[in-house]
Formats: C-alpha cells, structure tokens, sequence
C-alpha cells in the first residue's frame, strides 16, 4: 500500500515537472503517468508474488514492452499516451530525491583517504567509456554508422 | 509511525518543490572549450537537494535522508518503464542491435577493472582494489563483496569507498563524463546510450539526461538503446559479477600487485603504512 502510495505521488509530482518543464498540460499527461504507473505497479507486484528472487527492474521492462508492442490490445493508445511523458521529466524527481539523501554518506566520506575518490572516479569512467567504444566498435564492424 | 508518514510527505513536498523550480529554470548549454557541459534541472535538483540535506543544516534527520534514498529507488521504477515502454513500438530494433548490445555489457563489466584496478595498485591500495574496482560498487555488488569478504575486509572496505563515492557524487561525475564524451565527436549518440547504462539509478538518469541535451533530435534513440542496454545489465549483471567480475579482479590482482603494487612500496612505508 505504501509503495502504491509513493508511486501514486511521484507520477503527480512527474506531471507538475512535465507541464512546467516541457509544456505539455497536466491533463494531457495524465493517460500516459497513470499507465506508467499501472504498469510499474503490475510489475512490482509480480516480483512480489514469484517464488524466486529476481530483479524488479527486468519484469517492469518487460511488461512495459510487451503492452507497447504492435501486437499488444491498444498498444498504439499506450504508447502514444506515455511518448507525451518526457524522459528527462521523469528523471528529475530521480536525483531530487537522491539529492535529498546525499547528507547521510557525508560524515562517511569524510573518513575516505583521497585515494579512493580517485579510483571511484577511474572506475565511473571505465564502465561507461569501454561500454561505449566496445558498442561503438561493433557498430562500425556492422557498418550501422 | 504517524511520525514516520509525516517526514514522507516533508520528502515529498520538498521534491514537489524541486522539481518546480528546477524545470522552471531550464536547461542551459555552457561551452568549456574542450566541449559542451548540459545543465539541466535534474543537476540543479540534485546539488540543490544536496544542500537541503547537508547534516549541519540539521534540516532532515539521517532517518528522512534513508527514505529518501528508498524512494529514490521506487521513482526509478518508473523511469526504466518509460524506458520499456519506448522499446515497445519498435521491438524489431532490438535484435538489429543483439551483438553490440552484449559487447558493449562485456565493456560495462570489465571497464571498472581495466582502468581502475591499475590506478588503485599504483596509488597504493592493496587488497581493498579488488573490491574498489570490480564493480560499479552499487548496493547489489556491496551485498557480494561483504558475504565473501565480511564487512570488516579491506575489500569491502574498498567496496565501500566507492560506493559512497557514487552516492555523493556519481550522478554529477557521470553527466560531465557524458556531456564531455558526447561533445567530442568520437563517439555515436547510440554508442554513448549504451555506456550511460552503467547501472545505477542515478547516474544512468544522470548520464542519459545529458546525452539527451546534447543530441536532442536522437532522444528516442538515446532512450531505446540506454533502456536496451539496462535491461541486458539488469538480467545478467549479479550473476556476471559473482561469477566473473570478482574472480576475474582476484586473480588480475595476485597478477598485477607483484608488478606495479610493488613500486609504491618504498614510498608507502616512508608514509607510516602499517603491516597488517
């Protein structure tokens, strides 16, 4: 109940960001929060009711992908519903809240040697720099572009 | 528990606030000369909550700070469906893009290790590299290291460093990092889509936001390929790093710190380094 709540406020805070950032009215939004919210929600409780552990994450996907595929009842409605929801509206509730929990590593970090604010920072880049020159590479071989 | 909901709605509302204003002020584009840095209202959301929550502020207490940090995990749920629900429409695309969507989750896995685990022997580090740089270091990769190593290992230790790191300041690094490789013209927007996969919350909105900046027509792109690309890392990426990533790292360690470990030993001990 709590987590449908959480998710319930933040699709309303979603709408507020859509409307002021990317002008579309609140209205207009509406459709496509409440099936991102609907899926996000199936999703959530289907990981819940599996008899294994796995990745909330992957059944979301999934589901969102499956109910915008071409074969999906109403998919063309679905999808063009959540397509007014801008990417980038959703990701800024995403590091408010981040940003709002960022006070309690501090007092850890304090106790951090610089050394390993230099590896953590090599290891940000090597993830996202080899994950692009290998897809990029591939990409060339294929001759995509 | 009345307390509780009450310091919900405070996170909440303060989100609402957020948000808000930070929309309302807009993306800017500031030319470095060396490329183009994106800031946009979910960087200023940040470093203005951020500054909320600074512990001498004494504005939310560490208990607010942690639901914070849960929320934060449940609005990226609603992120990745976004994500799905772009992949949708356009499904065929997917297996057009199989091969390098599983290179590129091999260059996500081994690229912490590659340039991270020579850098940390170099400074110095000795057994807390292992656990500094055979992930991302997010919560999943912490909870493996500290079952195989305990939690008062150097690499957990390790672990740990990075993972606070990431927290405070992953998502801020991670859209430089974006904005200065997307601006450099070596790389294709899809290339770089990929990449920002990196998965963590945070820092991949933080990394897809910027790319989405910089090449705005090719935001339907950028979003299909970062949403692919999480997928692939969501599936496969514990299993990868119990299995490979770490014994991988152990065993380029017991390689490598003999060669360039050693190096720094001289330097090091003249610091006061201890034995154990």
């Amino acid at each position: 109940m709590n987590q449908v709540l959480t998710i319930l406020i933040i699709g309303a805070i979603t709408l507020v960001g859509n409307w002021i950032g990317y002008k579309v009215p609140i209205l207009e939004s509406l459709p496509g929060i409440a099936l991102l919210a609907v899926i996000t929600l199936i999703g959530m409780g289907f990981t819940k009711i599996l008899p294994f552990k796995s990745p909330v994450i992957v059944w979301i996907s999934l589901f969102a992908m499956i109910a915008t595929s071409p074969f999906f009842p109403g998919s063309a409605y679905t999808a063009a519903a959540i397509a007014k929801i801008n990417l980038l509206a959703l990701a800024t509730p995403i590091l408010a809240y981040a940003g709002l929990s960022l006070g309690k590593d501090i007092h850890l970090f304090k106790q951090l040697s610089w050394r390993i604010v230099v590896v953590s920072l090599v290891v940000f880049t090597g993830t996202f720099l080899f994950a692009t020159l290998f897809a990029e590479i591939v990409f060339k071989i294929q001759g995509k572009f | 528990m009345t307390e509780g909901r009450v310091n919900v709605f405070k996170l909440h509302f303060l989100v609402l606030i957020l948000v808000a204003l930070t929309e309302f002020i807009g993306t800017k584009k500031i030319n470095i000369g060396i490329g183009v840095i994106a800031l946009f209202p979910m960087l200023y959301a940040l470093v203005l909550g951020g500054v909320i929550s600074w512990p001498s502020f004494k504005f939310l207490k560490e208990k607010d700070m942690n639901v914070a940090a849960n929320i934060l995990g449940v609005s990226f749920l609603l992120f990745v469906c976004k994500l799905g629900a772009n992949i949708g429409p356009e499904l065929p695309k997917l297996w057009g893009a199989g091969v390098s969507l599983l290179v590129q989750e091999v260059g996500h896995i081994v690229g912490t290790i590659i340039l991270g685990l020579p850098v940390a022997l170099l400074l110095g580090l000795k057994r807390e590299s292992i656990g500094a740089t055979y992930s991302l270091d997010r919560e999943p990769n912490l909870a493996i290291v500290v079952d195989k190593f305990g939690a008062s290992s150097p690499e957990a230790r390790g672990a740990l460093g990075v993972y606070i790191c990431g927290t405070l300041f992953g998502a801020i690094f991670m859209s430089l990092l974006a904005s200065i490789l997307g601006s450099s013209g070596l790389f294709h927007p899809i290339s770089l889509a990929m990449g920002a996969a990196v998965g963590s919350g945070s820092m991949m909105a933080a990394a897809t936001g910027s790319l989405a900046v910089i090449f705005p027509e090719a935001q339907q792109d950028i979003a299909f390929y970062s949403g692919a690309a999480n997928l692939m890392m969501s599936i496969i990426g514990t299993y990868v790093c119990i299995f490979v990533s770490l014994p991988l790292t152990q065993r380029l360690y017991a390689w490598l710190e003999p060669i360039i470990g050693r190096k720094n030993a001289s330097a090091e001990t003249e610091g006061g380094q201890r034995s154990a």
